[in-house]
């Protein structure tokens, strides 16, 4: 088991003067995962990458990419990745085929090599009309494709890929993560991303962070489970004369044995919607069509949602937003901050595809 | 270009390459790409799925790597308009300098070149070696490109020597320029001949004028390698080296005189230099340029290393 590890890290601490990015953070990735790797904006996900890909120390804690220390044979990890580092920094000035050169050359790749090499990740990537282009003319969803390719030119065993999703569009993310399933398959694959969705296609496992540390680690399946909670959606008609109350039939939900809270959610002016709360293990809804009946109300809509990985991340993760919006004027600041950066990679995404067309 | 983007979209877009783009990777390359693009199931997988290993992830020599580093360099600032800027500019000036200010090369009336290394060392440090050092290091920090070269088997002190190498070329490639000057004025027909040059002063100072860039260069990557910002890393270069190079005056060492004036002529770049413009090649000042060379390295080299710590 233990020579099939090719990730690993342990307790691995990151300390930015007061600021602790990374705190204790220990995980072990295997030969064939695709692991995704998740958590809100600042919990530390690329802090641990940089870490994994030798690009800053750890302040305490050790890493090891198959069996390599990450300080001691730093070299050797490196040789053994491919990386794509957030938002694709390259040279812009270069054209496609020239940077792939350069990737090819610093990984002395010979010629013969990196012809047929550079033949199937253009295929794979896409970038069969970009090669002559210089990279500064390319839209950003372009550059992350030049910034995948270079991460496969040497056909690593090990691929960290830091949001490689973010700028692409929907067909091409779905083309991207076809693709990481079949490389998957006897590769070991870190990829961070915010898109749970792609997680739930591409990856069997997750790792979600949080302020630094490590708030969930297993298969999806089990990570799913552990909510402990199972939700309702329930949609009662109001009936002419208003009938029933919203107390009443609030009151009556609550009552229910089992049910652990009741939300309300905004919707037209002839009908009731609630969010139920339910424990797991128990299925709630027989219970709440017989109250429903017993009243003599009329039920538009019960169903139960199945817990979905994004319920899981935000009840995990949602303590960072609060601590953003919490405080005084800083901490607001900074949770602004986080949104504005969001709007603005959007926009500059759209720009550069207008551009494009 | 409104066709590619409606192609890219198409959800088979990456079965179908143009093989017209990819002439570059070879011609009979492009053949068999065509057999293959009408498989489309086949293609993706073309990347071998076992991952290689061994051989493939050996590392290049250093010094390939440097080259490969610094030949980057190269064709980066060959692919900017403000190197030709410069250099242009630069051989214009120089030409004005040395036929017309206070009556010029003709006034002196002597076939001689050392006019020209009077104000060249000074141009070199306040314009040329700053110019060609400020983006080395800073602009990499700031686009961010510095994640991907250093997470690639690179060698921090390869990086360290590829820029250095790098900058150093081009401005050595500005000094080898200024060859053409004697060349057009001295060699035979068909240019001028405006009599016979005694050549080896000439060489001697571009000797030294090539030592003093190095220093300069060194200690510009020094100083880029300790800012993101372009603009500042050229104004601390500048400023360092016209401080090193003017300090050096006659006027204020004799002034000074005594202990501080040997001290501010052992560190200055104008009385290292002195030498090389009346044709005599100084031990002492080649050493003195080299260690300059080597400490500013190593000082570049620890700051791109505490990226680590920091």
């Amino acid at each position: 088991m233990s020579t099939d590890v090719m990730i690993y890290a342990n307790g691995l601490s990151k300390q930015y003067g007061s600021f602790r990015a990374l705190d204790n953070v220990s995980f072990a990735v295997h030969r064939g995962e695709v692991v995704g790797f998740l958590g809100p904006n600042g919990a530390g996900k690329s802090t641990t990458m940089r870490i994994l890909t030798c690009f800053i120390a750890p302040s305490s804690g050790t890493a090891k990419i198959r069996g390599e220390d990450v300080f001691d044979n730093s070299l050797a990890v490196r040789a053994s990745l491919g990386y794509l580092p957030q938002r694709a920094p390259l040279y812009l000035e270069m054209t496609v085929y020239e940077y792939l050169r350069f990737a090819a050359k610093v990984r002395n790749i010979d010629e013969s090599l990196f012809k047929s090499r550079a033949r199937s990740v253009v295929e794979i990537c896409g970038l069969a009309q970009s090669l002559s282009k210089e990279i500064r003319h390319l839209s950003h969803g372009y550059r992350q494709r030049v910034g995948l390719a270079q991460a496969l030119i040497h056909d690593p065993p090990i691929l960290i890929l830091d949001e490689p999703t973010s700028d692409l569009d929907p067909n091409e993310k779905a083309e991207f993560l076809n693709y990481l399933k079949q490389i998957g398959k006897d590769r070991t694959v870190l990829l961070s991303t915010h898109n749970l969705k792609e997680v739930e296609s591409a990856c069997a496992r997750a790792i979600i962070v949080s302020r630094g540390r490590v708030v969930a680690d297993g298969a999806l399946d089990t990570i799913r489970a552990k909510s402990g909670r199972v939700r309702y959606s329930v949609e009662v008609q109001k009936a002419a004369g208003g009938t029933p109350s919203r107390e009443e039939l609030e009151r009556a939900l609550s009552g229910i044995r089992g049910v652990k809270t009741v939300t309300e959610h905004p919707t037209d002016e002839g009908a009731y919607s609630y969010s139920v709360d339910g424990e797991e293990g128990q299925d709630l809804r027989a219970d709440i069509f017989r109250l429903v009946s017993a009243k003599g109300w009329v039920l538009l809509e019960l169903h139960r949602d199945t817990q979905t990985l994004e319920d899981v991340f935000r009840q995990l993760t949602i303590g960072d937003e609060r601590r953003n919006r919490q405080f005084g004027a800083q901490a607001q600041d900074a949770g602004d901050d986080s949104d504005g950066d969001a709007l603005d990679n959007d926009d500059e995404t759209d720009d550069a595809e207008q551009g494009e067309s | 270009m409104s066709t590619e983007s409606i192609e890219k979209t198409s959800a088979n877009h990456q079965v179908m390459p143009a093989n017209a783009a990819l002439s570059e990777l070879g011609h009979e390359h492009g053949e068999d790409n065509r057999g293959e693009s009408a498989e489309p199931e086949s293609s993706p997988t073309s990347l071998a799925l076992s991952p290689q290993s061994g051989a493939t992830l050996t590392r290049p020599s250093s010094a390939q790597m440097v080259w490969t580093l610094a030949s980057r360099e190269v064709r980066a600032s060959l692919n900017s308009a403000i190197t030709y800027i410069v250099i242009a500019a630069s051989l214009v000036v120089v030409g004005l300098y040395f036929f017309y200010y206070k009556g010029g090369f003709w006034q002196v009336d002597r076939a001689t070149m050392a006019r020209m290394f009077d104000a060249l060392p000074f141009a070199l440090c306040f314009l040329t070696i700053p110019l060609f050092t400020m983006r080395s290091l800073a602009d990499e920090k700031r686009v961010g490109t510095i994640e991907l070269l250093i997470t690639m088997p690179v060698k921090d002190s390869e990086v360290i020597l590829g820029k250095f190498l790098g900058a150093f070329a081009m401005v050595s490639l500005q000094i080898a320029l200024l060859a053409a000057y004697p060349l057009v004025m001295f060699s035979r027909a068909p240019f001028w001949h405006l009599g016979e040059l005694d050549w080896s002063p000439f060489w001697v100072g571009m000797l030294g004028l090539l030592l003093l860039s190095m220093a300069g260069t060194a200690i510009g990557v020094m100083w880029s390698s300790f800012t993101e910002s372009q603009i500042l890393s050229y104004f601390a270069t500048m400023l360092t080296l016209v401080a090193l190079y003017a300090i050096g005056s006659v006027t204020i060492v004799e002034f000074l005189q005594g202990g501080v004036g040997d001290a501010i002529s052992f560190v200055s770049l104008q009385s290292r230099f002195e030498p090389f413009a009346r044709g005599l090649i100084d031990s002492r000042a080649v050493i003195y340029f080299f260690s300059l060379t080597v400490l500013s390295l190593a000082v570049a080299f620890r700051s791109l290393e505490s990226r680590k710590w920091t």
